[in-house]
């Protein structure tokens, strides 16, 4: 019985000592890409501190804004390396998490997860983004706050209407802190128009939309003009276009 | 027996004080907020299908009706969205497949879009991979 404890420790204590490990230097990253960026690229770093070669079954991020590489597909004992995950920005904002799943064939911890955390910086924050009324509503002003985001100064904004069949008046409300009230001149059509939103000093532009709306569960309306689609898109509606040409907006 | 009991956990809470970054703490979708493929179906024309898919991925195939908007191009795409948006239709979203995060992050986003949050925006279970599954 003693011999096969012994045995048995001995075989463990062998298979412990010869196994393949990866190391990483860390599994958790984070950026903070600068306004402007498209891409965020996240370098995890790995050392394979066993006796045997590791191969990489699979690398593969959660999400398709990520794309995420290993350098090789096997590492030797005592070889260093790194998987790259590049996130794509998009008009993401905000604190994005994503995560990259490693799959090697090491006998123990065989999946590794690293996360890749991004904050993506936003100059100004539009709340809502959105604004409707019902056909038939009154036409009352509507009110779409605006403000500067964490570390940016912004001291005016510029917000111009796509369409003249809605009125705009920005108000500062406090440092980098406005209030931008959106009233259509009436609610018996179904109208939109997008709402441009410019700082000074910044070339990106945000926006947002005004918009008449059909009443609740209602069908859109047969004569309702045609709107440019995705592929296969649902049924028209007016729209708001996507850069409005002309301006009828209001600086403050 | 209790000490050897108390022992077998012992393993379990240091692995999870020790990889407590890796654990993924995001919150699951409630499932009041999630569609199954056969329940939007009944839904009929009142249904908004989102395809929150890369480009590519939307231009191979998609939902018949569905409506494109990621978050790789949201500015470019929301209008096309609230075009055909009013309040009491229903907007289900669908990404690739279950694991997939982009349905549900483009479901948060489109929620905050009004004010008060946008009703009646629910993540599709299982994602395009459900609905190929259960094709007509």
């Amino acid at each position: 019985m003693k011999t096969h404890i012994l045995t048995f420790t001995l075989s463990f204590i062998f298979c412990l000592a010869a196994r393949a490990e990866l190391k990483w230097e860390q599994t958790s990253v984070e950026l903070r890409p600068a306004t402007g960026d498209k891409q965020a690229i996240g370098h995890f770093k790995y050392q394979n501190a066993g006796k045997t070669p590791i191969h990489f079954k699979s690398v593969h991020a959660s999400c398709g804004c990520t794309a995420a590489q290993s350098q090789k597909d096997q590492v030797g004992p005592g070889e260093k390396g790194e998987v790259t995950a590049t996130f794509n920005i998009g008009d993401r904002t905000g604190t994005q998490v994503k995560t990259v799943t490693v799959e090697t064939d090491e006998a123990a911890n065989q999946k590794t997860v690293l996360t890749l955390k991004a904050i993506i910086p936003q100059e100004l924050e539009i709340s809502p983004n959105f604004v409707f009324w019902k056909q038939g509503e009154k036409p009352a002003p509507k009110t779409i706050a605006v403000r500067a985001g964490k570390d940016f100064s912004v001291k005016h904004i510029k917000v111009t209407s796509s369409s003249p069949d809605f009125q705009t008046k920005v108000q500062e409300t406090g440092e980098g802190q406005f209030k931008v009230d959106v009233q259509p001149n009436e609610t018996s059509r179904l109208l939109a128009s997008t709402l441009t939103i410019q700082s000074e000093n910044s070339p990106k532009t945000f926006y947002a939309t005004a918009r008449i709306t059909t009443a609740p569960t209602a069908p859109v309306g047969p004569g309702a003009p045609a709107i440019q689609k995705a592929p296969g898109a649902a049924p028209a509606a007016p729209t708001a276009p996507a850069r409005p040409p002309a301006p009828t907006g209001q600086t403050r | 027996m209790l000490i050897l009991a108390a022992l077998s956990l012992l393993p379990g809470v240091g692995q999870a004080v020790y990889l407590r970054d890796k654990i993924s703490w995001r919150s699951p979708i409630p499932p009041s907020e999630m569609v199954r493929v056969d329940q939007a179906r009944e839904w009929g024309d009142s249904v908004i299908w989102i395809d929150a898919r890369p480009d590519d991925q939307f231009a191979r195939d998609h939902v018949p009706g569905a409506i494109l908007l990621n978050e790789d191009r949201w500015n470019e795409l929301l209008p096309q969205f609230l075009a055909v948006w009013s309040p009491g239709k229903k907007v289900v979203v669908y990404c690739s497949a279950q694991s997939c995060d982009l349905a549900r992050e483009v479901a948060e986003r489109l929620r905050k879009t009004t004010q008060p949050p946008m009703e009646n925006v629910f993540v599709l279970e299982g994602g395009w991979e459900a609905w190929l599954k259960q094709k007509p």
